[in-house]
């Protein structure tokens, strides 16, 4: 079955006629976009389209393997090619031959295999290992990746000609926190799928101030994580509890933060008891979990005004001390609402 | 009274597809164009009599103009194609792989491009 790439958003909408307008194409595809926005549902649309769809869809995820197996699975190998090689092995190449061979995290795939990946690209050949001939391929290679290519390209990480022989066509799928509007009928659909595929009774429907919480929710784990949610909510069935939890992990996602406060000196429970006044004279609304969630709250925004002031407010320098990617960081400076000095220009 | 040439072009660069549009026509040329590869193929496929030129920038999002050039040289062989490279980019040879007619590097002169294009629809029309 084909999955069905699902939301109402301009971005997705324009994907769709994409798809439509290069399916039929055979040129080199590139598919770009967080992990778990569903990278590989765009490759399998693009394959259905195609007049490829009666043949392989071969996937290899190159972030999976060492080098050298990567290369004897993407290549094959004839029999006694290396210690071990008791038999011929057809390569990936081979069983996508007139079908689509799809490489997932190309950007993690080594510079000596870029190399041989682009003289297949070139030529549409390949040599076994161990072997003498020239084996000849029709694949249609439609690659994915989450890392930005061109910044690896700077580096010296990724071939610039490889690069630009797969960016033949691309496709960008932005995050989910970027087309909300998407969020709805993904729920939708997933509650259809999740109903049928586990043969119970109908899952609880978020109701109008749950659906809220979820739309403005940021989704790290992209469609992903709210796969993943749909399916925790048959076995939980309390919305609340499930968004509760949602925005409490995605508050702990920094787990060491703490420690590297309380070894500078501050103790969280300074922080804690912050918030005693607070809650004294309303304890029907204190709990554990709220006091965890602003408590967690209070750190990032520190340690993050932090980092930032001692980098003079240069945000990519920020997110690359704070192990976060750069979007991250601009959706915590707003999401926490942390202010830039007015004396410092950034 | 002749029919001008139609000539499309696609660039994501507004400036310079702007600057460049209003070049052509200025040269009594029909311009139509495209600020990228997938607007650029919509007007190749809906356009009823055709273009009697193709000028494409190579890196744009979704279709690149390499894709386009291959799409073009399949669906509309007669149809001749200029591509035009950025500053610092190097898929030129992919844009020759793909049969383009020229390939300009940016930044060039419009009077280069001006003969070029007479040169080409010469060439079509004889």
């Amino acid at each position: 079955m084909v999955p069905q790439l699902i939301g109402i958003s301009e971005s997705i909408e324009r994907i769709r006629e994409l798809i439509e307008h290069v399916a039929d194409t055979g040129l080199n595809v590139i598919i770009t976009g967080e992990s778990g926005v569903g990278k590989e549902v765009v490759a399998q649309n693009l394959y259905h389209q195609s007049i490829r769809k009666n043949k392989p869809f071969i996937k290899v995820n190159c972030a999976a393997l060492p080098d050298g197996l990567l290369e004897s699975e993407l290549f094959g190998f004839e029999r006694g090619a290396f210690t071990g090689a008791e038999r011929k092995k057809r390569g990936k190449f081979e069983l996508a031959h007139q079908g689509v061979l799809f490489l997932d995290e190309i950007g993690d795939m080594s510079l000596n295999l870029q190399s041989k990946l682009l003289h297949v690209l070139q030529s549409g050949e390949f040599a076994p290992l161990g072997s003498e001939r020239d084996v000849r391929t029709d694949a249609w290679v439609i690659a994915a990746t989450n890392q930005e290519l061109e910044k690896k390209v700077k580096k010296g990480l990724f071939r610039e000609d490889l690069y630009y022989r797969l960016n033949i066509i691309k496709f960008y799928i932005p995050p989910l926190r970027s087309r909300p509007e998407d969020i709805p009928p993904l729920i939708d659909h997933y509650i259809k799928k999740y109903t049928s595929q586990f043969n119970r009774k109908q899952i609880l429907k978020p109701g109008p101030d749950a659906m809220e919480k979820l739309v403005a929710y940021g989704w790290p784990g992209n469609v992903r994580e709210l796969q993943n949610i749909l399916k925790s909510s048959i076995v939980i069935g309390n919305w609340e509890e499930i968004i509760d939890d949602l925005y409490l992990k995605s508050r702990s996602a920094a787990p060491s933060m703490s420690e590297e406060l309380a070894i500078e000196g501050v103790s969280i429970v300074d922080v804690l008891l912050d918030f005693k006044g607070e809650y004294s004279s309303d304890y029907d609304s204190f709990s554990l979990k709220k006091i965890k969630k602003k408590a967690l709250d209070r750190i990032e925004k520190e340690v993050i005004s932090f980092v930032l002031e001692k980098t003079g407010w240069n945000r990519t320098k920020a997110s690359s001390i704070l192990k976060i990617s750069y979007k991250t960081l601009l959706y915590k400076i707003s999401d926490l609402n942390i202010n830039p000095p007015r004396s410092k220009p950034y | 009274m002749n029919t001008p040439h139609k000539l499309l072009i696609i660039d994501d660069n507004k400036e310079i597809l702007s600057a460049l549009k209003d070049f052509f026509t200025r040269k009594s040329y029909e311009v139509i164009s495209a600020t990228d590869g997938l607007e650029g193929l919509k007007l190749l496929e809906t356009e009823q009599h055709g273009f009697d030129l193709v000028i494409t920038d190579l890196v744009m999002p979704n279709i690149s103009g390499v894709a386009l050039i291959s799409i073009i040289k399949k669906k509309f062989p007669d149809t001749p194609v200029i591509a035009i490279t950025g500053w610092g980019e190097h898929p030129e040879a992919l844009a020759t792989e793909a049969q383009a007619d020229k390939v300009l590097e940016k930044p060039f002169e419009l009077s280069q491009l001006d003969k070029l294009i007479k040169d080409l629809l010469s060439r079509k029309d004889n």
